[in-house]
């Protein structure tokens, strides 16, 4: 790995959670799945992203028309410029749902700032949950960037 | 990421985690992860190949048959990435100073020029993805580089958007004109190729010497935030340099 990437990696502070969670998942064929994404999207217009931003924006699953707000460069971003689903595959688990692999794509979305430490996230994530619970979502797919 | 599958997962949802740092998932542990030696940015491996993307979203889901956990999976497939890095990177070598600057009018002609000419591609690829990603900072395209040109002088101008500070908006304005050039290049010549795509925007347009002669006044400045940005790579592509930018340390990563 070169330099500058590897001393960020390796002094990176990882918080190691105390508590292992563990919750059953429902069969296939009962799966709502909402996906949060830490690329830091959001719709057009919406605030952008703090460089170390704790909250989260929320999009609707029919919603294309995305920005980034990320503040770091070193991943790719020209194949999300082809493709959304490349990062937030949502019409992938539309087929998925028709073709009867899942229950259902929840309505609403969720993104975060990956720059940031996840346990300033915790309480807009467990905000987020009750979002999900709310419409019934029961499965979380959780992509970076 | 890791963190957070343990929040949902204590909230009674099920959660699914692919991630590229096999050793961050190892520490932190969440309950279901597919590792994938992917570059990042590409969770899902491929553009415009759903089949590819499908086949990663199963291997995910498959993870939630495990009666127990934590369970990391690999996925079998391999998209490499060049020289152990995971993006494009600049070379080293390749830094301007202020003194290069020169002419700003013409600086800014240049760039000009060169982003009307791509203009009817620009288009072309908007209408055939029926979408852009340009325009997280909010400013017209043809406001774009005359921003970045206003700070060529050493002095921070205002922020033309409301609640969004003159640097942060910068940030955003560069990654905007970015964007312009590679959505535009990725739909008419039909690239996927991010080191060719970084290669060519940063080392071949006026857009990208136009940055680069923004990179040499931000390490030039006596504002901490405009340091800050090339400190931590933040703006030029040099995370994955072999070496940080002369004249700053990458001490703040």
């Amino acid at each position: 790995m070169p330099a500058v990437g590897r001393h960020f990696m390796s002094n990176l502070e990882l918080t190691v959670p105390t508590n292992e969670s563990w919750t059953n998942p429902v069969p296939a064929n009962e799966r709502r799945v909402s996906i949060v994404s830490t690329a830091a999207v959001s719709r057009r217009g919406d605030k952008p992203f703090s460089w170390l931003a704790k909250d989260s924006r929320t999009f609707h699953k029919t919603d294309r028309d995305l920005v980034m707000t990320h503040v770091a460069v070193e991943f790719d971003r020209s194949a999300w410029q082809q493709d959304l689903n490349t990062i937030i595959p949502l019409d992938r688990l539309e087929e998925m749902a028709a073709d009867g692999e899942i229950s259902s794509v929840a309505d609403e979305h969720y993104s975060f700032m990956g720059a940031a430490d996840p346990v300033t996230m915790e309480k807009s994530a467990r905000a987020a949950a009750a979002k999900m619970k709310q419409e019934g979502v029961n499965t979380v797919f959780l992509i970076p960037i | 990421m890791c963190g957070l599958a343990h929040y949902f997962e204590s909230e009674g949802l099920s959660t699914i985690l692919v991630g590229f740092v096999r050793e961050h998932i190892e520490v932190i542990r969440p309950p279901r992860s597919l590792f994938l030696d992917f570059p990042m940015g590409r969770g899902m491996g491929k553009p415009n190949e759903p089949e590819f993307q499908k086949k990663v979203i199963r291997a995910a889901f498959e993870l939630l048959e495990a009666s127990s956990g934590p369970i990391i999976d690999d996925f079998p497939e391999i998209i490499p990435v060049k020289e152990g890095r995971m993006g494009y990177a600049l070379p080293p070598e390749l830094v301007l100073s202020v003194d290069d600057i020169g002419d700003v009018d013409v600086v800014l002609s240049e760039v000009r020029n060169e982003m009307e000419a791509l203009r009817p591609d620009y288009a072309t690829a908007i209408a055939a993805r029926g979408r852009t990603t340009v325009g997280a900072s909010g400013l017209a395209i043809e406001e774009l580089a005359p921003f970045v040109v206003s700070f060529l002088d050493g002095e921070i101008p205002k922020s033309p958007r409301k609640g969004v500070p003159a640097i942060p908006l910068l940030k955003l304005v560069v990654e905007d004109l970015e964007a312009y050039y590679t959505e535009t290049r990725t739909h008419r010549d039909s690239i996927d190729d991010l080191e060719l795509m970084g290669e060519w925007f940063w080392e071949k347009t006026k857009a990208g010497r136009l940055l680069l002669l923004l990179e040499a006044v931000s390490v030039a400045s006596e504002n901490k935030v405009m340091l800050q940005i090339v400190e931590m790579s933040l703006m030029a592509p040099r995370f994955w340099s072999e070496g940080p930018l002369p004249g700053t340390s990458a001490a703040g990563w």
